[in-house]
């Protein structure tokens, strides 16, 4: 054991790296032939914002591993007070963030 | 708002935007030192107490959060590290749960100075879900010089916070209390939630509340490739909502 941990992890670590630099990669590679004007463009913006939605969904909704040890009903009224706060404070982020987040705790310290 | 062309630059709040890299390294980096900096430090005091309950080390640990840099493939990483499984495996799932970022390089390197490959994969490795949102906010800077110092800014001050929180989280995994840690891994979520709904225009809008709405039955029966599907339908959706939008206007 050293301080990178057993040569299986450094294996694992590496890949998640590869996997992940390959999606940069191919952008990049995709985004020198096209300009801020054409259809391209703008569908893969739209897209970008879907992904990120799907994404919260799964963080939300279907959480894997420890997240999912907390109901949904804290999941999602946490991000519901989040989000009244977030509009009560006209678009305040630290405000919606920090009160979401609270309540998360509170609730997942009360109830778990 | 994503071309540098005209000649009077808008003002947003009263504030003038930079114009220049330097300029817009400056208020990257501003941007960055706020709520984005207690976010990650947060979200990633999370992951290092992860990284320390399944058996990294703790370079192995800060390296990846610099390296991979991107939190839910780090999160499947370090699960199915624990769970046992293959090396290969764990590849594919870590690139199903990332590959948010092509679309997101894609619509980001256009709008940044300089068709450099080299300077663009750099940009696109430093790039996350939340500089990402950032520089597409109505509030980030409009010149390709000064978005490249905007997002470069950014992007350096985040990576040293998230490295700095992992060490933290990973020395101090044993003393956190339970509810905490699972509070520090909702941040994340919570912080996307409220970026996504502060997004403008209409054809954003309908993409993000496709993404959401379809995204949950189609993440339900497709765990792994249900990303790519839900930025296919709902980046769709944005785009046709977008284009009638265009034609009303005209």
């Amino acid at each position: 054991m050293s301080v990178f941990g057993p040569e299986s992890a450094a294996l694992v670590v590496a890949a998640a790296i590869a996997a992940t630099a390959f999606w940069r990669g191919l952008g990049v590679f995709l985004a020198q032939r096209l300009d801020t004007k054409g259809a391209v463009f703008r569908w893969f913006s739209f897209a970008s914002f879907a992904v990120l939605a799907g994404l919260l969904a799964r963080l939300l909704i279907l959480p894997s591993g420890e997240l999912a040890t907390v109901g949904l009903e804290v999941r999602l009224g946490a991000a519901v007070i989040g989000v009244a706060a977030f509009y009560l404070s006209r678009r305040n982020l630290l405000i919606g963030v920090a009160s979401g987040t609270l309540s998360f705790a509170l609730a997942a310290g009360a109830l778990g | 708002m994503f071309s540098g062309s005209s000649v009077n630059y808008p003002r947003y709040d009263g504030v003038m935007k930079p114009v220049d890299f330097k300029g817009g390294l400056r208020a990257g980096m501003r941007a960055a030192l706020g709520l984005p900096t207690v976010v990650l430090l947060g979200s990633l005091t999370g992951y290092g107490a992860l990284t320390h309950d399944t058996g990294f080390g703790a370079g192995l640990a800060v390296l990846s959060t610099i390296l991979v840099w991107g939190l839910p493939g780090q999160i499947v990483m370090s699960e199915m590290y624990a769970a046992g499984a293959d090396v290969l495996a764990i590849a594919v799932a870590v690139g199903m749960a990332n590959m948010r970022f092509f679309p997101m390089a894609v619509s980001l390197m256009p709008t940044l100075a300089g068709r450099n490959v080299l300077v663009r994969f750099a940009q696109a490795q430093l790039m996350s879900a939340t500089s990402w949102a950032y520089v597409m906010r109505a509030s980030a800077p409009e010149t390709p010089e000064a978005r490249l110092g905007y997002h470069t800014g950014f992007t350096c001050v985040c990576v040293s916070v998230a490295a700095t929180a992992t060490l933290i989280g990973y020395l101090g995994a044993a003393g956190l209390p339970k509810p905490l840690g699972l509070a520090l891994l909702f941040i994340n979520a919570c912080f996307l939630l409220l970026l996504l709904l502060d997004t403008r225009g209409r054809g954003a809008a309908v993409a993000v509340i496709t993404g959401v709405v379809a995204g949950i039955p189609i993440n339900m029966y497709f765990p792994d490739t249900g990303l790519i599907i839900t930025g296919l339908v709902g980046g769709t959706a944005g785009f046709l909502a977008d284009g009638t939008s265009r034609k009303q206007a005209s």
